[in-house]
């Protein structure tokens, strides 16, 4: 392809800078991400049936959740956190089963 | 762009690693024209759409606050709930009948991930250069130039991003009213963290994720492949045709030197959003953006061989087999599909706009009046979905000589209005004995699609 006009380029992309998504970028964003779509379709089905007005209405809810905006949020952290917990734990079991087994068989 | 692509030296093998940041150059031809069309087709839709009026109303509002989704003059209420559902199945199944079809069109052309990300690498283009200036860009000093192209990517990024959050909260809250606040700085805290929130994830995905995403994150990336079969419409390199690879002079005769057409010259790679090398065969990196295609068909043009080396393809016919359009797997996903879009458009369609609940009242199971009839009471809620008022009228069925009586003969409700009252429900002395199962029904007179009704039950001694 060079041949016929000369002047191979000196090519810089080996000396690029690494990327920012090592392996615990990556294990953070495997956690993050499936739970944050789990957390969405919750989110969606739960207020679907609910108005989050029920949530402020209780004597002892805090007063910054007596707008629907703000249930709604509280809600979507909620399920995020509780996925989060769900894809982390499922990430360290897979992670960890195989030094696991190794482990029980010496 | 092809002095550029031929400017190249032939590297050797794969430089290109998962792990280093890549620079895809960029490309002109047919597909990335196609791509350009759909990405500012789509980024039009979701920038203006919630500026346009319609029956003097946002015409796409998701009113979270009011709870109520307003699509182009039809209310949806937390109660038809069931149509959200079902547009969500309905999107999946396509995803899976395209899939099938045509591959991952939805990656190379739809995708949120892909629409953004190529604006961002638009800006960053503009602002730092073509793929080797910003690959030098990045490898330099930080002196006076790097830091003022830095902050005015980064600014212009920040901006479209801010424009892109303030736009996502205006599909969830009315947008006129917003910007109002926006510029006045008088957004509500909760506006604002969502405003925020997805200014920044736009900004991480398309400015420093990208295809990342795909890679790591994306879960279709990874089940598209039970999607495919040999007939499905992959991107692929004619390695028939291109194998063995090697460089060449142009006016040579390469089929003499042993070589077949492609000259290796690593411009499908350079060009690749995901940095893989598309001569290697089908992998889950590929989202199907025929950016491969478009640099290799410059090429070809340029040494005057035949377009196509990479191509548009699918298994069956780079095997020289007839590929089939309609396969059992095209045919039931295409039936469900329509089945599904065509109730849809249906029940949409004659949707009733009027809701009814029912509830008995709790205090008494029913009382004997002084004629011997027997009264049950309801607390029934009329629900008028429409966007005028109407006047409804209640009645029941069910047990000879039930008869209704409510506080007036007519109940005006308001558009968007629950309206609850009590309603008496009487039967004749010695009609019916124990529980029984009556119906109750609220129509607006002289309009048929007016009309639901509800089932009860109505108790006797």
């Amino acid at each position: 392809m060079t041949q016929h006009n000369g002047t191979p380029a000196a090519e810089p992309q080996q000396d690029a800078p690494p990327a920012t998504l090592g392996r615990f970028a990556q294990d953070v964003a495997v956690t993050l991400w499936p739970s944050f779509l789990a957390a969405s379709v919750a989110t969606m089905v739960f207020f679907a049936f609910l108005d989050p007005l029920l949530f402020g209405e209780a004597t002892s809810s805090p007063a910054w959740l007596e707008s629907r905006l703000a249930g709604y949020t509280a809600g979507f952290f909620f399920f995020w956190a509780i996925c989060t917990l769900s894809s982390a734990l499922t990430l360290y079991l897979v992670r960890t089963a195989h030094s696991a087994a190794a482990g029980s068989r010496r | 762009m092809n002095d550029q692509l031929a400017s190249e030296s032939p590297t050797t093998a794969s430089l290109y690693q998962a792990h280093l940041k890549i620079y895809p150059r960029e490309v002109s031809g047919r597909f990335d024209r196609l791509r350009q069309a759909a990405v500012w087709a789509l980024l039009g839709l979701y920038y203006l759409l919630p500026w346009v009026p319609w029956d003097g109303r946002q015409s796409v509002l998701f009113d979270l606050p009011a709870r109520k989704f307003y699509v182009f003059g039809i209310v949806f209420w937390p109660q038809d709930f069931i149509y959200l559902t079902w547009l969500l199945v309905i999107a999946g199944l396509s995803l899976f009948f395209f899939t099938a079809v045509a591959g991952r069109l939805w990656c190379g052309f739809a995708c949120p991930q892909t629409v953004w990300t190529e604006v961002f690498v638009r800006i960053e283009r503009l602002i730092e250069g073509d793929r080797n200036r910003r690959i030098k860009l990045d490898r330099g000093p930080w002196n006076r130039d790097k830091i003022l192209r830095k902050a005015a990517k980064h600014t212009l990024w920040v901006v479209l991003a801010l424009w892109t959050g303030f736009t996502f909260v205006g599909f969830f809250t009315p947008i006129q009213s917003l910007a109002g606040k926006v510029i006045g700085f008088a957004t509500g805290p909760w506006e604002t963290f969502w405003v925020l929130f997805y200014s920044l994830a736009t900004w991480g995905n398309a400015g420093f994720m990208r295809e990342q995403v795909c890679k790591y994150m994306c879960p279709y990336a990874r089940f598209q492949s039970a999607m495919f079969d040999r007939h499905t419409l992959i991107i692929a390199y004619d390695s028939a045709r291109g194998e063995p690879r090697g460089a060449r002079l142009r006016q040579a005769d390469h089929r003499a030197q042993g070589l077949g057409d492609c000259v290796d010259c690593q411009a499908c790679v350079q060009v690749c959003p995901t940095g893989i090398d598309i001569r290697e065969g089908l992998q889950y990196e590929c989202i199907a953006c025929a950016a491969c295609i478009d640099a290799c068909d410059g090429i070809m043009d340029r040494m005057g061989y035949p377009r196509g080396l990479v191509r548009f393809t699918s298994q069956s016919a780079l095997e020289q087999r007839r590929p089939r359009l309609l396969r059992p797997r095209v045919l039931v996903y295409g039936t469900l599909l329509g089945l599904l879009v065509g109730t849809f458009v249906w029940s949409i369609a004659t949707r009733t706009p009027v809701a009814l609940d029912v509830m008995r009242d709790r205090n008494a199971l029913y009382r004997t009046l002084p004629d011997g009839s027997i009264e049950n009471v309801y607390l029934v809620r009329i629900l008028n979905k429409d966007t005028t008022a109407h006047r409804f009228v209640l009645s029941a069925r069910g047990l000879p000589g039930l008869s209704v009586d409510t506080d007036r003969p007519q109940h005006e409700v308001a558009a968007g209005e629950v309206y609850s009252l009590p309603v008496r429900v009487r039967l004749p002395a010695g009609a019916a004995r124990g529980s029984r199962e009556i119906v109750l029904e609220v129509a607006s007179p002289g309009k048929p699609q007016l009309r639901t009704e509800r089932p009860a039950r109505f108790f006797a001694p």
